[in-house]
């Protein structure tokens, strides 16, 4: 009974692969192939998430008015959402930074520097955000601030302030599979800083699509 | 029976040679609208110009198009005229081998001061006017693709799959990027691409295209600052010969990209009105 148990894992594990590796011995995040995220249309579903009053109405009034919902007018989903859509994105690393390819959402990229910068000051208030990374081990921690205040963190509509920090973990678990970790800090929304996690599936060997959302609704 | 058969077949055959006869300037072109404001593109002096080197290439040999900075077209109203709307714009002049369809375009979309131009509605701009756009890019080579990113026009993204032999994938969907090929050619990358959707202009004054174009563009990096761009047209649907265009790119050392979303409160395109009278009231 014991050796059926390790069997199982063993090949559980074999069927999973090995994390490839750039030539710095980081984890490749993706090279020949594209990221294919779990749909993840809350954040919170059943956690008590910290609201602050405000926020906890506006919640509630995104989620019964989902026509509101920015992204339905084609502008960029911002993050953490764009990485919770069951749309394929592609991780392009090199030294100085690590760039994120969206098929979906607005045909927005996104750039996390990993040669040892802080954010500005005072940054834009961005739809996607400044961003800085650093590996923690296995993990890509990326550090993100910078926000507007239009988009949502998901499809139901929790909301957040320009004071919004994001701060997102990619950790590639096997060849196929990566963890996705992310912390809600915004002490304009929320009480406390509030985390929530999924998971992506890598597709070797796909190429992302062109797909923009206007032409669905500008004709 | 047979007869009208024929000779319906003959006379089809003359009026489609007819079509595919470029137009020889009659209607004339339409004529620069001349620049958009006084002053407008005076280079200011911004200083000592930066020292060109040669151009670096990766430890590989291929040629390397990234580095610290970002590449900049500035603006280029026109593919086919040297001038445009007051301003440098492509590096030579062409005759364009218009079809009559395309010349009337063309003629149209000049005369009503490119009103109807995709690019204002937060469309992509398309290949080749990326190249031609007063919008900063940056070119990302990994072993198998190059990746564009533009900070311009939506903030879009284009990825060029590098493959020897030049194949792209069937019964593709036409799409406003179209499906890139690349290779390299000593020093130059070279890109063939096919699948458009026919939607997009080629440059802001309006030349056309359809869904049979195909593009060869070459990108050569002469010394660190420059970058040779030229493209050959290549669109039996609105053109009766390919023809070519270039543009001499940039370099901005340091600059980086921003972020920039066409589409956010987009108020613009509502109050272009080209050169339609004004409504009676």
């Amino acid at each position: 009974m014991k050796y059926c148990f390790v069997i199982v894992a063993l090949a559980v594990l074999h069927a999973q692969g090995q994390v490839p590796r750039l030539a710095d011995g980081h984890p490749d995040l993706g090279s020949d192939g594209v990221w294919l995220p779990t749909h993840v249309a809350d954040l919170a579903p059943n956690a008590a998430v910290p609201f602050q009053g405000w926020a906890k109405a506006k919640f509630l009034a995104n989620n019964a008015m989902k026509q509101n919902d920015l992204d339905l007018r084609c502008l960029p989903p911002g993050v953490p959402r764009i990485t919770l859509t069951a749309r394929p994105f592609e991780i392009v690393q090199t030294p100085q930074r690590i760039l994120f390819v969206y098929e979906g959402g607005a045909h927005v990229w996104r750039q996390v520097w990993m040669d040892g910068r802080t954010h500005p000051k005072d940054p834009n208030p961005d739809w996607l955000g400044d961003s800085i990374g650093h590996w923690e081990g296995e993990t890509l921690v990326v550090d993100a601030v910078g926000f507007n205040d239009k988009t949502w963190l998901d499809d139901a509509g929790h909301p957040h302030t320009e004071r919004l920090h994001v701060i997102e973990k990619y950790t590639r678990t096997g060849a196929a599979s990566m963890k996705y970790e992310v912390t809600i800090d915004d002490p304009g929304a929320y009480t406390k800083p509030w985390t929530s996690s999924s998971s992506l599936s890598f597709r070797p060997g796909e190429k992302l699509a062109e797909d923009i959302c206007l032409d669905k609704i500008s004709k | 029976m047979k007869a009208p058969f024929v000779i319906g077949s003959a006379l089809l055959a003359l009026v489609s040679a007819y079509a595919q006869q470029p137009v020889q300037g009659n209607p004339p072109l339409a004529k620069d609208p001349g620049p958009f404001l006084p002053g407008f593109g005076v280079e200011q002096d911004k200083g000592p110009k930066p020292v060109a080197g040669p151009a670096p290439h990766l430890p590989d040999g291929r040629p390397d198009f990234g580095g610290n900075g970002a590449w900049y077209p500035g603006f280029n109203g026109n593919l086919a005229e040297t001038k445009w709307k007051g301003v440098k714009s492509a590096d030579k002049h062409v005759d364009v081998p218009f079809l009559p369809w395309t010349l009337n375009t063309y003629n149209q979309r000049v005369e009503n001061l490119s009103k109807d131009d995709p690019e204002a509605k937060c469309l992509p701009v398309g290949v080749p006017r990326f190249m031609f756009d007063p919008y900063p890019f940056q070119m990302i080579q990994t072993h198998d693709q190059v990746v564009f990113v533009f900070e311009g026009d939506n903030y879009l993204w284009r990825i060029v799959n590098i493959d020897p032999k030049g194949t792209h994938p069937k019964n593709l969907k036409p799409t406003w990027l179209g499906d890139a090929v690349g290779h390299y050619e000593g020093d130059t990358l070279v890109v063939d691409v096919v699948g458009f959707n026919g939607l997009a202009w080629l440059d802001q004054a309006g030349h056309a295209t359809s869904d049979k174009l195909h593009l060869t563009e070459r990108y050569t990096r002469t010394d660190s600052l420059t970058l040779k761009y030229e493209v050959t047209i290549d669109d039996p649907g609105a053109y009766a010969q390919p023809w070519t265009a270039s543009n001499t790119i940039r370099w901005r050392p340091g600059m980086e990209l921003m972020e920039s979303i066409c589409q956010e409160d987009e108020k613009s395109s509502i109050h272009m009105i080209g050169n339609a009278p004004p409504a009676k009231k």
